[in-house]
Parts: C-alpha cells; structure tokens; sequence
C-alpha cells in the first residue's frame, strides 16, 4: 500500500511545475517515516494544501469573529472613541432592556408565524407531487421559483402588493367590498405579512427536500398498509411521516436557524416599524451597530441571538434522536 | 374528481408562485398615471419603456455590473477552494481529517447575524471598508456548507478510481484534474448555481461594508430607491425586473442543478 502512494508522490511532485513546496515535501517525507506509516501515508501533504484556503477562511471569518463576538460584549465602544471595557455591564443592561426582549418575542411570534405554516404547506405540496402527477417538472420548477428571488427585492414588490391603496391585494379585496387594512403600517398585520412573504419565498425549496424524502419511500409500504386496511390518512401518519423522519429534522433545523435570522424582507417592508411590532432581533443588532454605533452592545445582542439558535437547535436534535428513525437503503 | 382537486390545488400554487413576478414586469411597463388607473394584476396599455430607460441612465448599470463581478469573484472562489478542501476530506487520509471535519460542520451553525459585526470590524481594522477586498475576502475562500456538499459526491465516487490510477502513477493533483473533475461535472454545476444565486441576493454584507459608487451593487442601489416619502413604483419595479432577470433565465437553464442541490445534501 505504501509503495504505491509514495510512488504517487514522487511523480506528482516531479509533475508539479514549481519546486519551492521541495522542503515541505521532505519534512512529510521526516514525518511519515517516523511516524505510522500506516496512518499518515505519502502524499498527504497535498491534503494540507489542498485544505488550507479554506481552513484559513474558516479560521478568519467564522471562528475569529466568533471570539472577536464574546470579547466586544465586554466592552463598551462607540467605534470614534476608544473601546471601554466595561465587564459585563452590557449583559446587565440587556437584562433589563425591555426594548430587547420585546425584539426576541416578535422574532419567536414571527418564527411560529412563519415555519409551522411553511413546513405544512411544503409538505402537502410534496404529497400531492408524489402522485403520479402528470407534468410534475413543471410544477416543481415553478414552485422553486420564489426562492430564486433577491429576498429584497421581492421584499420591495410586496411592499408595493401590500399598499393600502393602489397595492394588489387591497384593490382585489376592494372588488368583493372588503376595506382591506394597511398591512404594513399596520402593527396587528404587519409581522404577519411580513411572516407570509418569507412563506412564499421558502416553501417551494423546502417542498423539495419532502418530494426527495417521499421518492425514497418503497411504494410497496403503502400497498402493504392499504392491504392490512390502513385509511390514507392512517397510511400519511403511520407510514409515511416516521419514514420522513430524517428530511424533517433537516428540514426542521434549517429553516428556523434561517427564520431566526430573517433580515431583508424586514429591511425592505417594514424597517422594523410600524412601532417596532417587526423589528426582530436581526434588525435590533444592525440597528444598534450600525445605526446607533453602540457596538459592544450590539454583540451582546448578537450573542444572544446565537444561544437562542443553538438551545432551539440542541432541543430538535434531542426530539429528533428520541424517535425512531428507518433505514430504508 | 379527485384528481381534478389535486391539479386545482397545484395551479393555485403555481398561480401564487408567479404572480409576484407578473406584478412586476406588468408595474415595471406601467407609466405614474396607468398605474393609477389600471389594477395591479391589468396590463398598462399601451406598455412603456421609459421607467427602464430611466434607471438604466442612472447609476444603476454600475450597481448591476458590480454585482456581476462580485457574483463571478464569488463563484470562481467558491468552485475552486471548495473542491480542493472537498476532495481532501473526501478522498485522502491525513492527520485531523475527522476533527478537522467536524469543526467545519461545526462552523456551519455559526449564524451569519453573529458573524457580521466582527467581520466588519476586522475589515475596517485592515482599511478594507469600502475596497473590493473587503466585500469578497470573507465569502472568497469557500464555504462550510458547499464543501459539505462537494464531499458528499466525492465519497459517493467508486473507491477503485484513485487505486488504479496511482498504480499508473498519477500524482493526487492529477488524480483531482484528470480523473475527479471531469466525474464531478454535474456537482459543480450544483455548487455553482447555488453560489451564483446567493451571491447575487446578498444584501446585509454589501449594504454595510461599501458605501461609494465604486462598490455599490444591484440589491443595495434598489433599497435606497425606497427611500423618503412617495416611493416611485415604477422606477423600484423597473429595477425589480432588471435585478431579477438574470435569475430567471438562470432558473430556466438550470433548474435541474437546484434540484440536485437537495439530493446532494444525501437525504433520501
């Protein structure tokens, strides 16, 4: 085994047209000796190469801004003047930060708005494809379609389809004599229009990961389970969704780390007005950062948002691994 | 009769998957006045092209040709750095693979929200606010996620396929050129459709670490149009149509590679 990768080496390094990796390629050549040939075989040193943009990526803009996150909590810094540290005054002051709080309940009331609704419509749709649909191509592209949109720009069209006066929605409610509301300055109706937006815009896509889950599923289950007289609805709740188990938690996962974090659409219809019933917690933190310049407390902010992603993350993860999941390969 | 039910029910979806789209090319031809008179969903006749005409004199060709460039800085990185970083975690033993592994999985849950504030002070530390460098770099060198994915193909690849041809004495990088590359064609076209379209959506980076002409794009030049009292629909449309064009005709060539992006993700 190890004649042949040390002969991959060797050729590959004379393949190489630049010689200055030479030293490196002796101290593997040091290393791989001394250590287990077994485990650290010739060649490797293309591997740290081969990962190293990407580690350092990963090490600069994920990990470090991580820590940078922790360490700006702890300080006071207004960008002009010079960082203050401060302890931990700015979690004091977001423990009573009424402001905050109210920020994390409309994200949480905008989230169940949101996901509860996206997840079943998803999952319909990917029933009904799963058919035999004649044309089902057709329909799955054209669903996919919102989520190809500039989630801004649609942003802004449905601001336009939300006008009180000349927008679509109120000019068709106008034609069967209903005084549609102002949705968007409206603060009973705005996080929910803004809510439905983000529906329309993900559903499509997550009905793709259901329709993929359900085309992995023998169609000889379902005969069997109509033999023993399951009903279809039996069949959906007893068969098909335990089976869907694995594309649930994947789907279930994504999509609320992605609706904690929901920024644009909010930036585009509402600004987080009217009275602050959108101004989710995304909003708050460029809100604070980089239109109050309050930077430490804007990473406070941000580390709260994180610990929220991660416990609702942690508590899918423990209700996901409690069910049975069915290998079907 | 069920059946017909069902095709009700899935052209109701569609009719509200497209209508949006309808409004704005239909707004976008509208003068100030048709739009006025006519209803959202009529068509304003006779269609004019004077909102586009209008936007394309401003600043916005500039805006939309720095979004051109970003996305294919972008793209190019992502393809090039993902596949070598998925290749080695797929297809080569080395000390710390699985760790190494595990921390980029790790790294995945790392919300952007959290991430923003740090990246622009370590930007603005290295004088890049505002500067090219400062809008690629972060997203330049690859992403958790795409070499998440490149390494689900790679490892679904014969294991043979190296064996042989390091036994003809091929080195890794031709093994990766000669052999991997041409086999992951259909892979990258994936991950490239998926880092166009998010390239060309993304919004909160640019809007924060540019400010002048020089690296504005397309999504930050239409947010400002909404800004102030009165907004012209017309123009904010217009520049709607243009922003999104690209990603429909995307859409429409390549619809089968976001497909594959979900079966990549190696969910049945």
């Amino acid at each position: 085994m190890t004649g042949f990768s040390r002969s991959g080496l060797s050729r590959s390094g004379a393949a190489r047209p630049a010689p200055p990796c030479g030293t490196a390629v002796g101290k593997e050549h040091e290393r791989a000796r001394s250590g287990g040939a077994r485990r650290f075989r010739l060649g490797d040193w293309h591997a740290y190469l081969f990962v190293a943009p990407s580690l350092f990526g990963v090490a600069a803009f994920l990990l470090l801004p991580v820590l940078i996150v922790f360490g700006l909590s702890l300080f006071d810094w207004e960008l002009l003047s010079e960082p203050e540290f401060v302890g931990l005054a700015n979690y004091e002051r977001l423990a009573g930060d009424g402001e905050a709080w109210h920020s994390v309940w409309v994200t949480i009331l905008y989230v169940l708005l949101c996901i509860p609704l996206q997840t079943v419509l998803a999952l319909g749709l990917a029933v009904m494809l799963d058919q035999r649909v004649k044309g089902i191509r057709f329909y799955r592209a054209l669903f996919v379609i919102p989520w190809m949109a500039t989630p801004i720009v649609m942003g802004l069209i449905w601001y336009w389809i939300f006008d009180p006066r000349d927008g679509a929605i109120n000019r068709a409610l106008g034609l069967v004599g209903i005084t549609g509301p102002d949705w968007l300055s409206d603060p009973t109706w705005a996080l929910p229009a803004v809510a439905l937006v983000n529906v329309w815009q993900h559903t499509g896509y997550t009905m793709l990961f259901f329709l993929a889950g359900l085309q992995g599923i023998p169609k000889e289950l379902y005969d069997a389970a109509a033999v023993d007289g399951a009903t279809p609805v039996q069949r959906f709740f007893r068969v098909t969704l335990p089976l869907l188990n694995p594309t649930m938690f994947f789907v279930s996962v994504t999509s609320l780390i992605g609706a904690f974090q929901v920024f644009d659409t909010v930036f585009a219809m509402t600004d987080g007005g009217p009275s602050g019933s959108t101004e989710v917690i995304n909003f708050s933190i460029f809100q604070t950062a980089f239109r109050e310049f309050d930077f430490g407390y804007a990473a406070t902010l941000s580390l709260l948002l994180f610990v929220i992603i991660l416990v609702v993350t942690l508590v899918q993860v423990r209700f996901f691994s409690k069910r049975t999941t069915y290998d079907l390969s | 009769m069920k059946r017909t039910l069902l095709y009700a029910v899935l052209i109701v979806g569609v009719f509200v998957s497209v209508f949006p789209y309808l409004l704005v090319v239909l707004t976008a031809l509208k003068t100030g006045v048709q739009l006025s008179t006519t209803q959202p969903w009529e068509p304003g006749l006779p269609p004019t092209t004077a909102n586009l005409e209008r936007i394309l004199a401003g600043d916005f060709p500039r805006a939309l040709l720095n979004t051109v460039l970003m996305t294919a800085a972008l793209t190019a990185g992502q393809l090039v750095f993902t596949t070598f970083a998925a290749y080695a975690f797929a297809r080569l033993r080395f000390r710390g693979r699985e760790p190494l592994f595990w921390l980029y999985v790790a790294t995945m849950m790392v919300p952007s929200a959290v991430t923003v504030i740090p990246l622009f002070l370590i930007m603005r530390q290295l004088d890049l606010v505002n500067t090219w460098w400062g809008l690629l770099v972060p997203y330049l060198l690859g992403t958790p996620y795409g070499i998440f994915l490149m390494r689900q193909f790679f490892r679904g690849l014969p294991a043979g396929l190296e064996e042989a041809a390091r036994i003809d004495g091929a080195g890794s990088l031709t093994i990766l050129f000669r052999i991997m590359l041409p086999l992951c064609r259909p892979a990258l076209g994936t991950l490239a459709i998926i880092t166009v379209i998010s390239s060309w959506n993304s919004f909160l980076w640019p809007l924060i670490i540019t400010s002048g002409e020089e690296t504005k794009v397309a999504t930050v030049a239409i947010a400002t149009l909404k800004g102030g009292v009165g907004v012209d629909y017309n123009l904010l449309m217009a520049g709607g149509l243009i922003a999104l064009l690209p990603m429909i005709v995307i859409f429409i060539f390549f619809q089968r590679h976001i497909v594959r992006s979900v079966v990549l993700t190696g969910l049945k």
